[in-house]
């Protein structure tokens, strides 16, 4: 399909020039020091990622108290890991875990913006803030959830969450078959973003 | 029903064409990383954090930001957005027009000199940033991105239920809002009532929110809210939705007539 709108043969150099501008003036007029923005990004990159939610799951899936206790008390539940400090800091102050489940698919979504739990999942993905994923995924989550891979049969029940409120929703995925035996460290890596957010499935044994 | 289209996204129709996008990237280029930062940065030394539950000291931080930044600004500027830009614009292009909006309209920056500056980097675009270095300012957005700003306020006063039948509200379309246009006037039933009250972090005028009150999660039939372009095969959905969006729906008292004779 072709692009549907055009756009300046400058259009990054100019957002590039603009975010450095404001930047930089922020830092002069003292609202923010040279190193804020990098010391942000550096929390994101060395903290607050979908390793986070990786260890989660997969403590959920070798521990049935554990994932009992994450869907019905998610923050107390994560609280027992030893994760980075700052799992209930912003963005996870409500965070709040729903488990798939032989019949039961979820998937997670926000039409009104972007809202996503980011001390489990870090920071969102681009087709997550896209208007076509949040428009389509209210109404035909199984056409959506067809197209990305995932078919699901009619008598699966599809729940679809769209994130309005406090509440950051993440997906626990089914465990998959063929990995009886395996250590946290080995079921951690199966479990990638999009599989937490209920657009595809945890990675099959053999496909790591 | 009147909304606009940013309220009104989930269900829009005639974008399955569309080929689903599959870019996992975070940011589409470096310089979105910048604004992001910038506007964590605002976040955490945002005004409104004096009225946070976990308790910051504002007045220990050596900023010059004085005033309120909330997602709630960010949300608004890219609903007050013309619908196409919305659209055309990618997901950082639209922070970064609403981040400038709010620099310039609080003064913080004048036109001018975003313009000079921009030109500037805009011939040097490797250039170092000014060099001011505070720990202090650091330490507090750092600080405000471990421990957060929680909305909730006070126990719950819930005037539902759960089980019960609830009517969500069609308020006029305000500059903000987080009632999911879809949702309008729809029925669904209440799955959970929240512990707790919670506020937003601005008023939304005739739209409702602002002092704390009580959320529930609300689940719908896909059926209720889509009829006939409902898919088939199982399915709910789920919407937490502040009390201001929800009235009770009256029991039905009277039989229903048999119009079949």
């Amino acid at each position: 399909m072709s692009e549907p709108f055009s756009y300046p043969d400058d259009r990054e150099e100019a957002s590039a020039a603009q975010v450095r501008a404001l930047e930089a003036l922020l830092i002069e007029k003292g609202v923010i020091t040279s190193t804020t923005v990098d010391k942000v990004l550096g929390y994101f990159e060395s903290e607050m990622t979908p390793l986070n939610g990786q260890k989660i799951v997969a403590r959920a899936w070798v521990d049935p108290e554990f994932a009992r206790l994450l869907t019905s008390d998610t923050p107390t539940a994560i609280a027992q890991l030893d994760l980075p400090e700052g799992m209930t800091g912003a963005e996870g102050e409500h965070i709040a875990a729903v488990a798939n489940e032989p019949g039961v698919h979820n998937i997670v979504i926000c039409t009104l913006c972007s809202c996503f739990p980011w001390p489990v999942l870090g920071l969102p993905p681009y087709w997550y803030k896209d208007p076509v994923f949040r428009a389509r995924a209210a109404r035909e989550p199984r056409a959506v959830l067809t197209e990305l891979g995932v078919p699901l049969s009619e008598d699966t029940e599809v729940r679809v969450w769209d994130s309005s409120g406090h509440s950051r929703w993440f997906v626990v995925p089914t465990r998959p078959a063929g990995t009886e035996g395996w250590t946290e460290g080995q079921l951690a890596e199966l479990v990638t973003t999009e599989s937490m957010i209920g657009v595809a499935l945890a990675k099959q044994p053999s496909a790591t | 029903m009147r909304t606009k289209l940013q309220h009104a996204l989930g269900g829009l129709e005639g974008l399955a064409g569309w080929p689903l996008p599959g870019d996992e990237r975070v940011f589409a280029e470096e310089w979105e990383t910048r604004i992001f930062g910038l506007h964590v940065a605002m976040m955490g030394l945002s005004d409104s954090l004096r009225d946070a539950v976990v308790g910051y000291d504002l007045d220990a931080v050596p900023s010059a930001f004085r005033t309120t930044w909330t997602w709630a600004d960010l949300r608004k500027g890219a609903e007050s957005m013309n619908p196409f830009d919305y659209f055309r614009l990618r997901y950082y292009e639209k922070w970064l027009g609403g981040i400038s909006a709010y620099l310039l309209e609080n003064g913080y920056v004048t036109q001018a000199e975003l313009d000079a500056a921009t030109g500037h980097y805009r011939e040097h675009p490797h250039e170092a940033l000014p060099d001011r270095a505070d720990d202090a300012v650091d330490q507090q957005v750092i600080r405000y991105l471990r421990q957060g700003d929680s909305p909730r306020r006070g126990p719950a006063t819930p005037s539902f239920a759960v089980g019960d039948r609830v009517q969500v509200a069609n308020p006029p379309p305000a500059a903000h809002t987080r009632l999911p246009g879809y949702l309008r006037g729809r029925t669904g039933q209440i799955e959970r009532v929240f512990e707790g009250n919670y506020r937003y972090a601005c008023s939304t005028g005739s739209d409702g929110l602002g002092e704390p009150m009580p959320v529930y999660l609300v689940r719908f039939e896909p059926r209720e809210i889509w009829g006939e372009m409902a898919e088939t095969g199982a399915g709910s959905l789920y919407a937490e939705l502040y009390q201001t969006y929800l009235s009770h729906v009256a029991p039905a008292t009277t039989p229903v007539e048999d119009r079949s004779r």
